[in-house]
């Protein structure tokens, strides 16, 4: 401490210090936060058509295209720690020998929520707006939130929502299985600390997900009755925007 | 020239007495543990963790500003140097050799 360069070392060494404590407290104090998520997820179509991998592929798969709707209350998620929320539905089924082989998992869509505070990104959801309110001229200012007008980060309701991946089976055939899930996961990603993803159990504080979870199962493959048009993927906020036309 | 770069060095250097450094250590210690404290609560309070990261980021600069200029109250109490001695007096109770041949 007795020349300016040892007080500058002491100073910002023991800024360190300091700066790691409060973020391992911040990290702590997420355990603090109530947390109470609920979804009701429902599937709303299902379609399997045949189709190729990309343009010059002469493989024909099969590809499952699901519609679903949404409507999930994720607020609690989002405490003073949480940045954003990583949101997915995925479709599960059974494999062919369940004792050996784990389920298929396929994520169908997905969403990244940002908090409040987070600075903009241009990957983020979108919520769209409600049908009611599409007649009316969209408000400027409500335009452009990952959450419907007057909610906050966390609500999302979705009616007849397209996929944004259709889905195919490493066999190339996804048609007539029975048995499959439809399911909400999360990814909560917070400012500091450890990531944490969904959990049906209670833990403390923290209760599980209730509900976001769909049971079906996939019909036989359909030909050339099925319009191109209702086939259409959701594209997403990541899709062209921020990145060179 | 030599009385110029004496000052340069005493700026650089900004040495502070003994007192003054235990005051130094102190004021670090309490500041920055006192502006992480009130950090954490203030965010906590706001659920808004930019208050957390300013309020600390702030009071940081502030420690810094306190802390490392040789502020004068840091050199409230200076060391006296001994008294100088003069004449013969000055080496008395020094022995000095060279050679092996005593000189004082």
């Amino acid at each position: 401490m007795h020349n300016t360069l040892t007080r500058v070392q002491n100073v910002f060494g023991f800024f360190t210090s300091v700066a790691f404590a409060v973020a391992a407290g911040i990290a702590m104090s997420v355990l603090l936060s109530p947390q109470a998520p609920s979804a009701s997820l429902e599937l709303k179509n299902v379609q399997v058509v045949k189709g190729r991998p990309h343009y010059y592929s002469t493989k024909r798969e099969e590809y499952a295209h699901v519609k679903f709707d949404l409507d999930a209350d994720l607020t609690s998620l989002f405490n003073w720690n949480t940045k954003q929320l990583y949101l997915s539905i995925t479709a599960s089924y059974p494999s062919s020998d369940p004792s050996t082989i784990p389920p298929s998992e396929a994520v169908i869509w997905d969403a990244i929520i940002p908090s409040d505070y987070a600075p903009l990104h241009p990957n983020t959801y979108i919520h769209p707006a409600s049908k009611a309110k599409k007649s009316a001229k969209p408000k400027k200012k409500e335009s452009g939130k990952p959450y419907p007008a007057g909610g906050s980060p966390g609500i999302v309701r979705l009616e007849n929502q397209k996929p944004k991946y259709q889905i195919t089976d490493v066999s190339g055939k996804i048609a007539k299985r029975g048995n499959a899930t439809l399911s909400l996961h999360w990814n909560v990603q917070p400012w500091v600390g450890a990531l944490v993803w969904t959990n049906k159990n209670s833990i403390g504080r923290w209760q599980g997900l209730q509900g976001g979870e769909a049971k079906f199962d996939f019909p036989p493959l359909k030909g050339t009755e099925v319009k191109k048009d209702d086939l259409k993927t959701e594209t997403g906020g990541e899709r062209n925007r921020g990145s060179p036309a | 020239m030599d009385q110029i770069l004496e000052q340069a060095r005493t700026i650089y250097e900004g040495e502070i007495d003994f007192k003054g450094q235990q005051l130094a250590e102190l004021l670090t210690y309490a500041l920055l543990t006192i502006s992480g404290i009130i950090a954490f609560l203030a965010g906590f309070v706001t659920q808004n963790i930019y208050q957390t990261l300013y309020i600390g980021l702030g009071g940081t600069a502030l420690t810094f500003l306190v802390v490392v200029p040789p502020w004068p109250y840091y050199n409230q109490n200076p060391q006296p140097w001994l008294p100088a001695k003069t004449g013969k007096s000055a080496l008395d109770g020094v022995s000095i050799e060279v050679d092996g041949k005593k000189i004082s």
